[in-house]
């Protein structure tokens, strides 16, 4: 099984440049800037960096399949927000906080996916408007008033460790591991590439492509509001527009993965190493002692260098 | 010297050398055949003269002048133009739009003008004689055959030296085969050089003064192409002789009918059919292009919502999609007509594509078993002679007889037992035809009830048991043993219920 990963991953050149990529601005920054290297910072960046790779998780399932799921920023944003409501600071109620909030998430994925199944509407409008609506619920809902602090349980789930390795890292790793699983060795996953390779072709070889979309978004949906939940325990509070940096961040995550923003091709095990690269970019930017303002042009323009050489090696083998 | 000259052309694909060393002559005023076996290297030699791929060495030599063409584009305004064996028309402009894509004489505006390209494309199918076609129809809604007929009339706007035709009568039916043999003749009667490709031994010979053969990636002989007999230049394209390319017919069908089809309707394109496929029967069906016989295939595998009955093996199903139509009772399985838009995921591996309507069948608790996987593909690589490098290769590299076996692979992986056969030899040689046809007669032996169209008139006397004409979305002929022959389907294609 893993022999099979690792040739699978030896296939796949843009999925090990993404990789080279990470440990170089790795290794670069360390050197700008002692300490970046310390035990205590990769922890920190580890966990930085899960925020971002889950809501890119479910991303990489929509984007894999054809579609793009622009409503995730709120999804993150009124899971965030609920939490702290129903919790009310409280651990115990977060036996079914934690469950409902991740269902809703998925509810909110399964109106996207027959949305774009049933009555055909394009993903990005679909998504765009779910995003919308989000938006305006929540703020109709809160008043824009400011909610309780996150339970502590939550925090320690962001933050916490066991021994050397945030608990944070584990959850990340387990699901990590589903996914590349699911991708590489199930039906589902291979029902996935071939939607978003060729939908008629798909289609015509008997896969339920209704289906496999609505559980794409369904799955982005809940990885969403997780992010969410654990996004508000290591902030320490929830709050109006948390979610926004979530949604160019996990486009951008899985395009400098390697993946095809069209759909069918790519991993999760790219996505991860785009993950990583966005949050030491982030930690790198601060260090050249800009203001926020050009950090923001240079955060994009790197992400958008990055992501052209990420596909360059696909558009080549084409024009070849 | 001759006018169109290739010399010492090789070409390899990692370690597979497609072209290994071929020398080429062709001269204005004469249609050239280039014809081979699967894999042969045929496309990958269009693909040098017109600059869409690379030769490693070699060169070509066009009217005296080296053409070293940098892109299908650049060989175009050199004068050479080529109808590719993948078709690559924009499905969503129109006809017209098309057949002048990005050779537009613009407005003083700089914009394209509608009307212009519309009296152009008009004046080009009058001057050609083209077949009834709609210039404003969209690209997408077209069958295959139309698809390819367009690309003729793209390649000929241009006015080129050079027209390089391959496979183009792959999907076309006889009518349209006619004209366009008689429209690469009138061409090379006006001084052009017609490079003709195909599968279709007949046509080549009726039309080609010349005949080069291709094997293994070397060029193997010239001849005159009325001078030698069909089986000599079969002898030089596999290299031994064919011993026969349709399989005697067996009285395999049953009582049993396997698929029984009443009244369906779709639209004004089926208009009642009714039909009873036996198990271990093979049905043909002819009929002139565009009758129904597509949307009849189409229904059936769920892809068009028809009304009507549908009963497998006695019971009456509902197939809404090829999904229901897979997993309905003894099960349908289709070979599209288009095996680029719906048969192949062609970026995909050869492996990928294969198993990819059957992945329950290696799952375990949820897993796929690749050892299982594995050994599938292998089996169905050696059952159908699938030439590749290895099963991890896309599908879309292979040589189009080659992806065409790759769809019936898929399709015979299902297990379901009523087989839809659309065309299904398109694109293959005539040595790896005569393995399709035994096949489909084996299967026949065993119980599978077969539907089988083919625009090849020749193939459907020879291989079905009985043959369904279909004219203006009716049955209106039903043909059987001895009455099988072209007279007969022919006169049934334009009798309209008269022939039965
Ligand atoms: N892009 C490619 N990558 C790898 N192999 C290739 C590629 N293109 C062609 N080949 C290989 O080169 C050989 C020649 O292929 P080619 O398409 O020229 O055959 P052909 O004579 O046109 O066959 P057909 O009659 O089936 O169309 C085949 O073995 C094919 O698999
Ligand atoms: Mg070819």
């Amino acid at each position: 099984m893993t022999t099979f990963a690792l040739r699978r991953l030896g296939q796949n050149r843009p999925i090990l440049l993404a990789y080279g990529g990470a440990l170089a601005l790795f290794a670069v920054t360390s050197a700008f800037s002692p300490g970046f290297a310390s035990a205590n910072h990769i922890r920190i960046l580890l966990i930085q960096a899960s925020f971002v790779a889950l809501v890119a998780l479910g991303q990489s399932f929509v984007i894999l399949g054809g579609g793009i799921d622009l409503s995730v920023p709120w999804t993150l944003n009124g899971s965030a927000i609920l939490m702290t409501l129903f919790a009310d600071g409280q651990n115990r109620p977060l036996v079914w906080v934690i469950p409902l909030l991740v269902a809703l998430g998925g509810l909110i994925g399964l109106v996207n996916g027959l949305g774009i199944t049933a009555l055909g509407v394009s993903p990005i409008i679909m998504t765009l408007g779910m995003n919308v609506i989000l938006s305006g619920g929540l703020l109709v809902y809160t008043n824009g008033s400011p909610t309780a602090a996150a339970p502590a349980f939550v925090e320690t789930l962001a933050t916490g460790r066991v021994g050397p390795v945030p608990y944070n890292t584990l959850i990340w790793l387990a699901l990590a591991s589903l996914a590349t699983v699911v991708l590489t060795w199930t039906a589902f996953g291979r029902h996935l590439y071939a939607l978003g390779t060729n939908r008629m072709v798909a289609q015509f070889s008997g896969i339920a492509v209704s289906r496999v979309t609505v559980v794409t978004y369904v799955i982005s949906g809940m990885t969403a509001a997780f992010a969410g939940i654990l996004l508000t325990g290591y902030v320490g509070q929830a709050y109006l527009g948390m979610g926004d940096p979530y949604l160019f961040a996990s486009v951008a995550a899985v395009a400098i993965g390697g993946a095809s923003i069209l759909g069918g091709s790519g991993h999760y095990l790219g996505t991860i190493a785009g993950a990583l690269i966005l949050t030491v970019l982030a930690g790198l930017l601060p260090i050249l002692n800009l203001n926020t303002a050009s950090l923001q042009v240079i955060y994009g323009v790197v992400i958008l260098a990055t992501v052209a050489l990420a596909t360059l090696p696909g558009r080549l083998a084409v024009t070849r | 010297m001759a006018d169109l000259e290739a010399r010492a052309v090789t070409k390899r694909f990692g370690g597979v050398l497609a072209l290994d060393g071929v020398d080429f002559e062709a001269d204005a005023g004469e249609v050239h055949a280039l014809i081979g076996e699967n894999g042969a290297g045929k496309s990958t030699f269009i693909k040098i003269l017109t600059g869409a791929v690379r030769p490693d060495e070699g060169e070509v030599v066009l009217f005296g002048e080296p053409l070293a063409a940098r892109s299908p584009r650049d060989a175009a305004s050199h004068g050479v133009a080529a109808v590719f064996q993948e078709l690559s028309l924009v499905p969503d402009l129109t006809v017209a739009e098309n057949v002048w894509f990005r050779r537009e004489r613009l407005t003083p505006l700089g914009t394209i003008s509608r009307r212009r390209v519309r009296r152009d494309t008009r004046a080009l199918f009058g001057r050609l004689d083209f077949p009834p076609l709609d210039p404003d129809i969209e690209v997408r809604s077209l069958s295959v055959a139309e698809r390819q007929l367009v690309e003729v009339a793209k390649a000929v706007a241009g006015d080129p030296r050079v027209l390089i035709l391959d496979e183009a009568t792959s999907a076309l039916s006889p009518k349209e085969v006619s004209w366009l043999l008689d429209l690469a003749r009138r061409l090379a009667a006006g001084g052009m050089i017609v490079v003709y490709i195909s599968h279709r031994l007949a046509e080549v010979r009726e039309v080609a003064s010349r005949i080069t053969v291709f094997r293994n990636g070397h060029s193997v002989g010239v001849t005159e192409g009325a001078a030698a007999s069909e089986d000599e230049i079969v002898s030089m394209m596999l290299g031994r002789r064919l011993e026969r390319l349709y399989p005697d017919k067996e009285a395999t069908a049953t009582e049993a009918v396997a698929l029984r089809v009443r009244d369906l309707r779709f639209g004004h394109r089926l208009r009642g059919i009714d039909l009873d496929l036996r198990e271990g029967e093979i049905l043909g069906v002819g009929g002139l292009q565009g009758q129904g016989q597509l949307e009849l295939f189409l229904s059936l595998f769920g892809v068009l919502r028809a009304r009507g009955t549908i009963e497998l093996d006695g019971r009456p199903v509902k197939i809404s999609s090829p999904r229901a139509a897979l997993a309905a009772g003894i099960g349908l399985a289709l070979v599209p007509e288009d095996r680029q838009n719906q048969g192949l995921l062609l970026p995909k591996s050869v492996r990928e594509n294969v198993t990819l309507a059957v992945t329950k069948r290696f799952s375990r608790r949820g897993l796929l078993d690749l050892e299982r996987e594995r050994a599938l593909v292998g089996d169905a690589i050696r059952q159908l002679s699938i030439v590749l490098s290895s099963p991890e290769q896309p599908v879309g590299s292979l040589s189009g007889g080659n992806q065409q076996k790759v769809v019936i692979s898929k399709l015979l992986l299902t297990r379901a037992k009523v087989l839809l056969l659309y065309d299904l030899t398109r694109g293959v040689d005539v040595g790896t035809k005569g393995e399709i046809f035994q096949l489909m007669r084996n299967l026949a032996r065993e119980g599978y009830a077969i539907l089988f169209f083919s625009t090849d008139l020749q193939e459907l006397i020879h291989v079905a048991d009985r043959v369904a004409v279909i004219s203006d979305g009716s049955v209106t002929g039903l043909l059987e043993g001895e009455a099988i022959t072209e007279d007969r389907i022919l006169r049934a294609s334009v009798a309209g219920g008269t022939a039965a």
